[in-house]
């Protein structure tokens, strides 16, 4: 798969525009904002933490199309999973979702919304 | 002096006067340059402030009316502290030549000891800066008598109050509030202007190495995090969203498109974007197919400002600021 691919772009583009699990989470148990401080993306991870499982997992954010369609997918895979199984999802795990790597130049577009998970899985483990 | 003419005694030049006669326009029959509240202040010492018409021999009279109160007339000092001066604009020789205005103009003219803690002008216009300062509307009341004085109301108050002989009240507004979300060249040059124009600006960007107070010192506010939550915010703490104009010169889809979605179902009195034509029908497009109507996704103004022709940071701010009163008077929709 190039980068940027066909298929890349039309996995993006879906979520993009129909992303899954946006919005707050007002009883959320940790919430971790992450951002790029050089292109402005913004955003916030939230999970909802019972008996060491991810209850749920929402997002928001101003940000660009890769990276919300990064937060999408991520958010619905770890619902449901102990927060030991989910610290596996990573960049690979990411890139391999979106069906293709991004850009080399996007790369941050992903890696953005992974590593703000990993933190809240971090802090949700430290909190539980 | 403000824009709205209020005076402050606490401004230098004010504070060297020992007195000075505030002007104010509180009728016109016929056509009149200024609106009616336009302040002059004309101080013992000669100094000007403002004006309540475009200049010419109206002005000159109201300054010979405002000496004479201030100083006195003929040697004499004038006993009452104000004074209500009617002014013809059929002057003769202009009429003759067709330049006329034609009309009449009717101007209170207040004497006003600037360093007395207790002169109720002062008090009036110190209460009125209270006011707009909090966000409130204040009511100016001058009485048309040659007795009494002027004093301020806040809105609910004056909708209390009911008032003996002739009054002319003068309504004045909060500053209007920009929302400039992207902390450019454009914004740095908008919150210059702005400034000028007496609007309170808000600088938004979700990146600290551009929205800092050393590239914005005219700016009142600058504010980092999440954009939409920081405008969703801005809205939730102001009284009135009529008041407040958004300024979208991010040219990022990442920033406009969450900040739109919260917009376009609140009140706010603009809501601008820059961008080409073909990029404002894309941006509509995508938050159509989201569910906004058409009648919501035409309050948004994109182009952004009124064409001035001009390409530089300066003149597009220009022509985003002329937009903005523009639509703040009604002159647009």
């Amino acid at each position: 798969m190039t980068a940027g691919s066909t298929t890349f772009r039309a996995v993006v583009l879906e979520h993009f525009k129909h992303p899954r699990n946006r919005g707050a989470l007002p009883n959320a148990t940790v919430s971790i904002d992450g951002a790029n401080p050089l292109c402005g993306d913004r955003i916030r991870i939230q999970l909802l933490v019972d008996g060491g499982a991810i209850a749920e997992a929402r997002f928001t954010a101003d940000a660009c199309a890769i990276c919300i369609a990064t937060a999408s997918m991520i958010t619905s895979h770890v619902r449901g999973m102990r927060l030991e199984d989910a610290q596996a999802v990573d960049g690979i795990w990411a890139e391999a979702a979106l069906q293709g790597p991004p850009p080399a130049a996007r790369q941050r577009c992903v890696t953005l919304p992974v590593d703000t998970l990993r933190r809240a899985l971090r802090a949700a483990g430290g909190a539980g | 002096m403000t824009n709205h003419g209020l005076i402050d005694e606490r401004d230098p030049l004010i504070r060297r006067e020992p007195a000075v006669a505030i002007a104010t326009l509180v009728s016109a029959t016929g056509s009149s340059s200024k609106k009616l509240g336009a302040k002059m202040i004309v101080g013992r010492s000669g100094r000007l402030l403002g004006g309540v018409t475009i200049g010419g021999c109206v002005d000159a009279q109201v300054i010979e009316a405002a000496d004479a109160l201030v100083d006195g007339a003929n040697g004499e000092p004038v006993p009452d502290a104000r004074r209500v001066l009617s002014i013809s604009l059929d002057d003769d020789e202009a009429w003759e030549i067709g330049l006329t205005c034609g009309g009449t103009l009717e101007v209170v003219l207040e004497r006003v000891d600037p360093s007395a803690e207790d002169d109720p002008t002062i008090a009036a216009h110190r209460r009125a800066r209270d006011l707009l300062a909090a966000g409130e509307t204040a009511m100016i009341v001058t009485p048309l008598e040659p007795t009494g004085a002027a004093y301020t109301l806040s809105e609910s108050e004056f909708a209390n109050t009911t008032f003996d002989g002739r009054v002319f009240v003068d309504r004045l507004s909060p500053p209007a509030t920009l929302a400039i979300v992207g902390a450019g060249q454009i914004a740095m040059t908008l919150t210059r202007f702005a400034r000028e124009l007496e609007m309170r600006t808000v600088v938004i960007d979700g990146r600290e190495r551009y929205a800092t107070a050393e590239r914005f010192p005219d700016a009142d506010d600058v504010r980092v995090g999440m954009p939409s939550e920081i405008v969703a915010e801005l809205l939730a703490t102001m009284a009135g969203g009529k008041n407040v104009a958004v300024i979208l010169v991010a040219h990022d889809y990442k920033y406009e498109l969450p900040i739109l979605r919260h917009l376009l179902r609140a009140s706010v009195g603009y809501i601008g974007m820059l961008g080409s034509k073909k990029r404002g029908a894309a941006v509509r497009q995508l938050l159509r197919e989201e569910g906004f109507t058409d009648d919501e996704l035409a309050r948004i103004h994109s182009p952004i400002g009124l064409d001035l022709g001009g390409r530089s940071s300066a003149e597009v701010a220009l022509s985003i600021l002329a937009e903005v009163v523009a639509v703040r008077n009604g002159r647009r929709a």
